[in-house]
């Protein structure tokens, strides 16, 4: 059995410091993770990946190509056919050896989940493979401001949810970019209240979707996994957290070896 | 088809990237509200913005009464109508990504953070000639995300809805919306949208000509069917997305949807008719952000006075001291203005000003 992350979310919300950050993470307590750019478009990372899809077609290219003359969103779509087309690419790098574990920092744009399966083959494709996946959706806490924009949020996530059909983690990013009053104010939609929460948004909408509003504030309530994790990177416990989640999600470590290297290293230090 | 009509190129407001020495501030963008309503034209990728726009275009033209026209959107090869501001004219997008070393994605993003940042010229040229034209229309980049999960989405859609009657308009493309999964998803996704601005909302099913919006309006209508429709496609058929279909059901039953295709011109006119309709909406729209905005004055003084009361009641150890403070006089304190929550201060600096100019008000106050 293998393990991945699908890492998705909009554009600019953090998805390859995410990437770059679990994986220096899990160095420091060892643990080997791999990454791999699944963007086409993506401008530059600071972590070294195992497989990089530019290798293969470069969104630019595509655009430049007098033939295809496309836009940036053609180009993108193109560039994904071409790579399910070419998955035999992929397993190459990838390797088949077990208990690996890999992150896809995937594209952003949700056209490429709505209009195109491609990222649901994707998804079909790894898990024929034998990996054990999740959908991590990131989105940039800046814009959690209020009620109705966390409501919003909500919503966003649940549609790229049900396109992929796989185990999915929400996290909210950058919370280490906000200023401690605003960290504040933001306690309160992590683990609302759907009342408070209510409230709130009945204030900001108009009457007519009252209903609306309970109905997805009692969404929240029964279902807690539409909820979202905070993550900030400066922070220690913030990222195990995250990882543990995670790793529960996808059921990694569950048959693993105690790892005795560790613990008699523990030991040594008592 | 509709008639053609010829339109001739209109003199083009152009948005300069300097930042002007004495913007016209006798006339704030908030204090005269202008009457002719706003409708900020969002959808996926290929749904038919632009042709859509320029369906309506044609028609309002076409009636004798021309629409104000504000494409957003940097990436766009060729615009098949008349513009009256165009992004391109102020940012080239390839050159922004050559410049920050940037791939298309974020070009188009930091196009428009930069474009946003002189939007206030853009409210001024709409000031001046919203009284010539009968609908002020902005059609918004390909990719969804990059409006509305954006500092500038949120920059220009915040504004707007202070300054004009704006009504959202989330354009969908009825063909690829067949399976209702993407169905779902996209409903969502406008969901998501009608929450993110709470402006009036539109929903138009585009490109009825290829297939009847009839399917979606019945599923829009009826949970049954769709719960069948949606059974028979995915396996994935959890309690979840039956809960969710089932909120939906609140959505549908109070937005205005109205099934247009842009190829033939058919719903138009019923489109114009739920724009006159959600002008209405707007004022309610307006009124719940006035008294929002109130509220959090009056919350922010009265925190204020408590704070002093408090410092006031605290007897001290040591010998009395006169403070100096008197509640009648009205404090200076200093604000911590929530802008920061934004926390993009750095990338946009006209963005305090533009969305906050209520709370800015406070501390001259």
């Amino acid at each position: 059995m293998r393990y991945g992350q699908l890492v998705i979310g909009p554009a600019g919300s953090g998805k390859s410091t995410y990437c770059h950050m679990i994986q220096q993470h899990c160095e420091t307590i060892h643990r080997t993770v791999y990454v791999v750019n699944m963007d086409p478009a993506a401008e530059h990372f600071d972590y070294p990946v195992i497989a990089d899809i530019r290798e293969l077609v470069q969104v630019t290219d595509v655009m430049e190509d007098e033939e295809l003359n496309f836009g940036p969103n053609g180009g993108l779509v193109f560039c994904m056919e071409f790579f399910l087309q070419n998955i035999e690419w992929l397993e190459e790098k990838l390797g088949d050896s077990e208990d690996d574990y890999i992150l896809f920092d995937c594209p952003g744009q949700i056209e490429l989940y709505t209009h195109i399966p491609a990222m649901r083959q994707f998804a079909d494709v790894l898990k024929s493979w034998n990996f054990n996946i999740c959908s991590v959706f990131l989105l940039d806490c800046h814009f959690i401001v209020d009620a109705t924009k966390m409501f919003s949020g909500i919503m966003t996530a649940l549609s790229s949810m049900i396109l992929l059909e796989l185990p999915h983690i929400n996290i909210l990013s950058k919370i280490d970019l906000l200023s401690s009053k605003a960290k504040k104010s933001l306690d309160k939609y992590l683990d609302p209240d759907p009342h408070d929460l209510l409230d709130e948004v009945s204030a900001h909408v108009d009457p007519k979707y009252q209903k609306l509003n309970k109905a997805i504030s009692s969404l929240i309530n029964d279902y807690s996994f539409v909820q979202f994790l905070p993550l900030d990177i400066s922070d220690e416990g913030s990222k195990d957290n995250v990882l543990l989640q995670i790793d529960m999600t996808i059921q990694y470590g569950e048959d693993l070896d105690v790892n005795t290297k560790a613990m008699d290293g523990a030991d040594d230090q008592d | 088809m509709a008639t053609k009509t010829v339109i001739n190129e209109p003199p083009r407001d152009i948005i300069t990237p300097q930042v002007q020495a004495s913007p016209d501030t006798s006339s704030g963008p908030n204090k005269t509200l202008s009457p002719t309503p706003c409708i900020l034209v969002v959808g996926m990728a290929g749904a038919g913005k632009t042709t859509f726009v320029q369906r309506l275009t044609a028609h309002l033209h076409s009636k004798a009464a021309p629409p104000y026209v504000i494409n957003l959107d940097p990436a766009v090869l060729k615009l098949p109508y008349p513009v009256n501001i165009d992004i391109r004219d102020t940012v080239n997008y390839k050159e922004v990504m050559k410049q920050y070393g940037l791939g298309p994605n974020g070009g188009i993003m930091t196009a428009l953070n930069l474009f946003s940042t002189q939007f206030d010229q853009v409210l001024q040229y709409i000031e001046k000639r919203a009284n010539e034209h009968s609908l002020v229309i902005f059609d918004t980049p390909g990719q969804l995300e990059v409006f509305t999960w954006s500092a500038s989405g949120t920059i220009i859609t915040d504004t707007l809805g202070l300054t004009l009657p704006t009504i959202v308009v989330y354009v969908l493309d009825t063909s690829r919306s067949v399976n209702p999964t993407t169905f779902m998803s996209n409903m969502l996704n406008a969901c998501s949208i009608l929450y993110k601005t709470t402006l009036p909302f539109i929903l138009v099913m585009n490109k009825c000509d290829i297939i009847d919006n009839g399917f979606a309006v019945e599923w829009m209508k009826d949970f049954t069917v769709f719960r069948q429709a949606l059974s028979q496609e995915t396996s994935f058929m959890s309690n979840l997305v039956q809960s969710m279909s089932l909120a939906l059901e609140e959505f549908y039953s109070n937005i205005s949807s109205v099934g247009v295709s842009s190829l033939t011109g058919a719903g138009i006119n019923e489109f114009l008719a739920a724009v006159d309709k959600g002008r209405v909406e707007y004022w309610d729209y307006l009124a719940r952000r006035k008294k929002i905005s109130e509220q959090r004055e009056r919350e922010m003084k009265e925190k204020t006075i408590d704070k002093l009361t408090e410092l006031k009641k605290q007897s001290g150890k040591g010998t009395k001291l006169k403070l100096g403070l008197d509640l009648a006089v009205q404090p200076e304190y200093e604000y911590e203005i929530e802008d920061d929550i934004y926390g993009v201060g750095g990338e946009s600096p006209d963005e305090g000003d533009l969305v906050h100019d209520e709370d800015l008000d406070l501390d001259e106050s």
